[in-house]
C-alpha cells in the first residue's frame, strides 16, 4: 500500500470515528442506551470502593509508565478518566485515594484527577511518582505499606514489575484489578491479579464505573470497531481460505457465516446484563 | 460554576481542540507531495503542512524531558510531609537523596556510587520479581479454574520445558516455537490491535477536547 493510500485511508478512519462517537453520544442522549457488554473484571469495583470508604482506607490506583506526550498518551488518559470516575465513587471517605506514577509528565493528570473529584485536602500529596519499572514497583509495595489500600487499580503501561506490586497486595490481603497496554505486564495481570481487563478493556473501563452516557457511547463506538474488525479479518480470512480448496463455494461460506453471526449473537445476549438480554 | 471557570473551561477545550485538530491533519496529510498531485509547488505545499506538527512534537519533547524536574519536586515534596508525620524511610530518601546530589556536585561524572548501590539493589529487586512471578504462575488454577486457566498453565509448563537444556525434552521443541509463533503471536498481534482501535478511540476525544483532561 503506498504511502498516499495509507494517508487517505488513515484521515477517513479517523473521521469514521469521530462520526461514530458523536452518533453513539447522540443515540445515549437521547435515552436509546444500549447495555454495555459484561466485562467481569470490573465488577468487584464497586466492592472495593465500598470496602474503601467503609473501613476509610484509601484506593491505590497506578498509571504506572503511561505518560503523557509519549506513544502511550491515550492510555493515560483512558486510565486518568477511569480513575477519575473511581475517585468520585470513593469520595464519601475520609481518606482520598493515591494515584501513583513513573512517568513523570503524568503527574499534573494524577494530580488533576484527584483534585476534580476530591476538592478537600492535599491533593498534590496524592499524586506520587517513582523512578521507573522495578524501583517503581519497590516503592510503591514500600510506600504504600503504612497506607494499607482497600485495593490496587493497576491501569496503565506495566511490565514484568507488576508481578512485584500485586504479590504484595495479595500477601496483605488487598485486592487487585491489572491491565497493562505492554504485552509483558498484562500476561503478569491474567495470571496474577484478581480481576484483569484485556487490552482495548482498559479504554472501555471509565463506561463501567459511571452512569455517564460519554464514557458509555465511547464504550460502545470501541465494542462497533472491534467487531467490524473481526469481520474484516474474518472475511479475508475466508477468501485466502477459499483460494486453497477448490470445493469450497459461496453456499457453504453463507451457511457457514449465518452459523458463525448466530453463535456470536447468543454469546453476545449471554454477555448482557441480565434484564438487558 | 462562575463565569470565568466556565470561560476558562470553554477556552481550555477550544486550544485543546486546534492543538489536536492541527497535529492531527498535519501528520495525516503532511510530508506526501503525491497527495496534491504533480502540481508544481506540491512539495512546498506537503511541507507547509508537516510543519505545525513537526513544531508542536518538538515542544512536547523539551516539555516532556522536563518533567523529570516536575517529578523529583514531587518526590521530595511528598516524602517532606512524610517526614513531617514520622515516616522513618522518607527521612532515609531524602538523606539518601542528597547525598547523591552533594556526591556528584563533588566527583562530577563518578558512576561509583550507581555501580555500588543502586545496581546491585535493582539486580536483586529482578530476581524478587522472577520469585514473584514463579509464585504468582504456581497459583494461576486457584484463581481462574476454568480451561482458560488451564490452557494457560499447560502452555507455560510445555515453554518451560522445551527452554530446558535437556536432550530428551528436544522434541517439545518444535511444539515451543508453534505455540510462539501461531497462538502465541496471533493473541499478542489481537490484543496490541485491540489497544491500538482504544487509543483512536480515546484520541479523537481528547482532539475534540472533550476529554476530561482538557475540559478544566
Amino acid at each position: 500500500m503506498d504511502q498516499t493510500t495509507q494517508q487517505v485511508l488513515a484521515v477517513l478512519f479517523v473521521f469514521a470515528t469521530v462520526v461514530l462517537v458523536y452518533t453513539a453520544r447522540y443515540f445515549q442522549r437521547r435515552g436509546r442506551q444500549r447495555a454495555l457488554r459484561r466485562i467481569a473484571g470490573v465488577e468487584r469495583v464497586g466492592e472495593w470502593t465500598k470496602q474503601s470508604i467503609e473501613a476509610n482506607r484509601p484506593l491505590h490506583l497506578a498509571l504506572g509508565g503511561a505518560a503523557v506526550g509519549e506513544d502511550n498518551t491515550a492510555v493515560a488518559l483512558a486510565g486518568a478518566e477511569f480513575f477519575h470516575h473511581l475517585v468520585e465513587r470513593a469520595n464519601a471517605s475520609d481518606v482520598s485515594p493515591i494515584v501513583t506514577m513513573s512517568a513523570a509528565s503524568s503527574i499534573p493528570l494524577g494530580q488533576d484527577t484527584v483534585r476534580r473529584a476530591w476538592r478537600s485536602g492535599d491533593y498534590l500529596a496524592r499524586a506520587q511518582w517513582y523512578p521507573p519499572d522495578i524501583a517503581y514497583a519497590a516503592a510503591v509495595t514500600g510506600a504504600l505499606q503504612g497506607e494499607d489500600p482497600a485495593a490496587h487499580i493497576l491501569a496503565g503501561s506495566f511490565g514484568p514489575e507488576l508481578a512485584l506490586m500485586i504479590d504484595t497486595a495479595g500477601r496483605r490481603g488487598q485486592g487487585s484489578l491489572a491491565v497493562s497496554d505492554r504485552l509483558e505486564g498484562q500476561a503478569v495481570a491474567y495470571a496474577m491479579a484478581d480481576e484483569y481487563l484485556i487490552g482495548e478493556e482498559i479504554f472501555a473501563a471509565a463506561g463501567y464505573a459511571t452512569d455517564d452516557g460519554r464514557a458509555q457511547a465511547d464504550a460502545i463506538v470501541l465494542d462497533v470497531w472491534r467487531a467490524l474488525l473481526i469481520m474484516g479479518v474474518t472475511i479475508v480470512l475466508m477468501l485466502e481460505v477459499a483460494k486453497r480448496m477448490p470445493w469450497l463455494n459461496w453456499a457453504l461460506v453463507l451457511s457457514v457465516s449465518a452459523l458463525l453471526v448466530v453463535f456470536g449473537l447468543l454469546i453476545y445476549r449471554r454477555h448482557l446484563p441480565e434484564g438487558d438480554g | 460554576m462562575g463565569r470565568g471557570q466556565r470561560f476558562g473551561i470553554a477556552l481550555s477545550a477550544f486550544v485543546a481542540f486546534a492543538v489536536g485538530v492541527t497535529t492531527a491533519l498535519s501528520l495525516l496529510l503532511g510530508d506526501n507531495p503525491a497527495l496534491f498531485g504533480n502540481q508544481p509547488g506540491a512539495e512546498q505545499l506537503a511541507e507547509l503542512i508537516a510543519a505545525p506538527a513537526d513544531a508542536l512534537l518538538r515542544l512536547a519533547t523539551i516539555v516532556v524531558a522536563l518533567s523529570i524536574v516536575i517529578g523529583i519536586a514531587n518526590l521530595l515534596y511528598v516524602h517532606a510531609g512524610k517526614l513531617a508525620r514520622g515516616k522513618f524511610y522518607s527521612a532515609v530518601l531524602l538523606a539518601s537523596f542528597g547525598f547523591t546530589v552533594f556526591w556528584q556536585v563533588t566527583r562530577p561524572g563518578d558512576t561509583s556510587l550507581l555501580e555500588a548501590a543502586q545496581l546491585p539493589i535493582e539486580s536483586a529487586l529482578a530476581a524478587l520479581v522472577a520469585l514473584s512471578l514463579l509464585h504468582g504462575g504456581s497459583r494461576v488454577l486457584g484463581k481462574r479454574a476454568d480451561i482458560w486457566g488451564l490452557l494457560f498453565v499447560a502452555v507455560v509448563v510445555v515453554v518451560l520445558l522445551a527452554s530446558a537444556p535437556l536432550a530428551e525434552l528436544a522434541p517439545l521443541q518444535a511444539w515451543r516455537d508453534w505455540l510462539m509463533r501461531v497462538p502465541v503471536g496471533a493473541g499478542a498481534r489481537a490484543i496490541l490491535l485491540g489497544v491500538a482501535l482504544g487509543a483512536v478511540v480515546a484520541g479523537t476525544r481528547a482532539l475534540l477536547g472533550q476529554d476530561r483532561s482538557v475540559r478544566g
